[in-house]
C-alpha cells in the first residue's frame, strides 16, 4: 500500500476527517495533504512525514517505507512485467504472497493469472511491496508520456 | 397670357446656358426662339415649360424680340474651307523641381522569422530531409532566401509533409487512468451471476453475487439472501468461485 492509500486509510479510520482539518491541525502547506493521498509518485519528505505520523499516532517508520513504494512504481512494474508475461510476485496486506503473470491491470485493480481455474483480482491498494521490483521501467515509448499522464489532477492544486 | 420665352427666362434669373442645360437643347436654339427668328417646336415647348416651373400655355410659340437687342445673324456658310487654324502650343509644362524626398533606395531583402526557421526544421524532420539536401534541391542555399521567398518554401514543404502517409501514432497505454478493467469484470459477473469470494482486510471472508458496483463499492447479495456492500477500500482481493460450486437457486 503506498503512502498516499494508507493516509486515506488512516483518514477514514478518523471517521473521515477533511484534509483541511489536518492541514489546520499540523502545519502542512496548503493543499499537500491532498497531493499525498491522490498524487501517484512519492510526495512529501520525512518532515512531513514526520507530521503526519504524530498527528495519526503511527510510527514514523511505518509510514516512511510506504514513501518508497508509490503507485507509480507499481504501475511501472505491472506495465513491464505484463509486456514480458513474466511472472509478479505480490506481497498483500493481509500477509498473503501471491505470484502470477499479470493479465490487466488499471486504475483500482489488477488481475494476477496464479495458475487456478480463475484469476484473482487484487485491489491495488492492497499490494504491500512486490517483486521484482522494477525502477522506470516499462514500454520506452511510453515511459515519458506515463510519467505525467496518468496522474490524472496533476495540475489541480488546491488554492 | 403667354409671354416671350426671355421674358420668361430673366424672371428666373436663370441664363441661357442654364436653360438650355436644363432643358436639354442647343444653346443656340433657345436664342433663335428667343430672338423670334424661330417659332418653338411644340416637341421642345413641353421641356421648355418644365425647366422654367411654368405651364405650357404660359410660353409664347413666337416671341417677340427683345427690345434693342440686335436681330441674331447667322455666320455665313463658308465656300471654302478655311484656312488651317494654328492652335499654338501651351508652353511646354516646367521641369519639376526635384522634391527633397530622398529617391526609394530598394530595400534589402527581409531575413526569414525565426519561427520560420524553425518551422522549416520541423518540416525537414518529417520528411526525412537535411538542410544540404534541401539547399542541393533548391540549387541556392537558405541563406539567400527572404522572407517572402521562405515562406513560398515552406508552404511547399507543408504540402509535401501532407501527401506523405503518417505512420500510426503510438499512443501510451495507461490503464491507471481509468477502471474499465475491473467495471468490464465486474460487469460479467453480475450478468452470469457468478458467486465472488471477497478476502477483507480484517482477515474475514465474503461470498456472494454480485448485484451492482461502483468505482467505490461493491455490493452482493449473500447465498442466505442478504445483500451486503463492501467498500473497496475493505477488499485486499476477490476471485471467482468455479461454477461447479455456484448454489442452486
Amino acid at each position: 500500500m503506498s503512502l498516499g492509500d494508507y493516509l486515506r486509510l488512516l483518514r477514514a479510520k478518523r471517521q473521515g476527517i477533511t484534509p483541511w482539518e489536518i492541514e489546520a491541525a499540523t502545519e502542512l502547506p496548503k493543499g499537500l495533504y491532498r497531493q499525498l493521498e491522490q498524487r501517484y509518485r512519492a510526495m512529501g519528505d520525512d518532515d512531513v512525514i514526520r507530521m503526519l505520523a504524530d498527528f495519526y499516532g503511527v510510527p514514523f517508520a511505518e509510514l516512511r517505507w510506504r514513501f518508497d513504494w508509490p503507485r507509480k512504481a507499481l504501475s511501472r512494474t505491472l506495465m513491464a512485467m505484463s509486456l514480458r508475461q513474466e511472472p509478479l510476485t505480490l506481497h498483500l496486506w493481509n500477509g498473503q504472497v501471491v505470484t502470477g503473470t499479470v493479465m490487466w491491470w488499471d486504475l483500482g485493480a489488477l488481475a494476477l493469472d496464479v495458475g487456478a481455474e480463475e484469476p484473482l483480482i487484487v485491489q491495488r491498494h492492497a499490494v504491500e511491496r512486490w517483486s521484482p521490483r522494477l525502477p522506470n521501467v516499462g514500454h520506452p515509448a511510453d515511459e515519458a508520456d506515463a510519467d505525467d499522464a496518468d496522474d490524472p489532477d496533476e495540475d489541480e492544486i488546491e488554492e | 397670357m403667354a409671354e416671350n420665352l426671355w421674358a420668361l427666362r430673366e424672371q428666373k434669373r436663370i441664363s441661357v446656358a442654364a436653360l438650355a442645360n436644363r432643358a436639354g437643347l442647343p444653346i443656340g436654339l433657345i436664342m433663335e426662339y428667343e430672338s423670334g427668328q424661330r417659332s418653338i417646336d411644340p416637341r421642345h415647348l413641353s421641356r421648355l415649360a418644365r425647366a422654367l416651373y411654368v405651364e405650357e400655355s404660359t410660353i409664347k410659340l413666337q416671341s417677340d424680340p427683345r427690345p434693342g437687342a440686335a436681330p441674331l445673324e447667322r455666320q455665313p456658310v463658308r465656300e471654302t474651307p478655311p484656312a488651317p487654324v494654328t492652335i499654338p502650343k501651351p508652353p511646354a509644362p516646367r521641369p519639376r523641381e526635384k522634391s527633397a524626398r530622398p529617391k526609394p533606395v530598394p530595400r534589402p531583402p527581409v531575413p526569414p522569422r525565426p519561427s520560420q526557421l524553425a518551422h522549416l526544421d520541423n518540416l525537414l524532420k518529417r520528411i526525412k530531409k537535411t538542410t544540404a539536401e534541401l539547399e542541393a534541391e533548391l540549387g541556392k542555399p537558405l541563406s539567400s532566401l527572404d522572407r517572402s521567398a521562405f515562406s513560398t518554401l515552406l508552404k511547399d514543404l507543408q504540402a509535401r509533409v501532407q501527401a506523405t502517409p503518417m505512420p500510426a501514432r503510438h499512443r501510451a497505454y495507461l490503464p491507471e487512468a481509468v477502471d474499465e478493467f475491473e467495471a468490464r469484470y465486474l460487469t460479467a459477473a453480475q450478468e452470469h451471476r457468478d458467486l465472488l469470494h471477497f478476502t477483507l482486510f480484517d482477515g474475514s471472508t465474503v461470498d456472494g453475487v454480485v448485484v451492482g458496483f461502483s468505482p467505490y463499492s461493491i455490493t452482493v447479495e449473500t447465498p442466505d439472501g442478504a445483500e451486503v456492500t463492501v467498500n473497496k477500500l475493505a477488499i485486499v482481493c476477490y476471485t471467482r468461485r468455479p461454477r461447479r460450486q455456484e448454489p442452486t437457486p
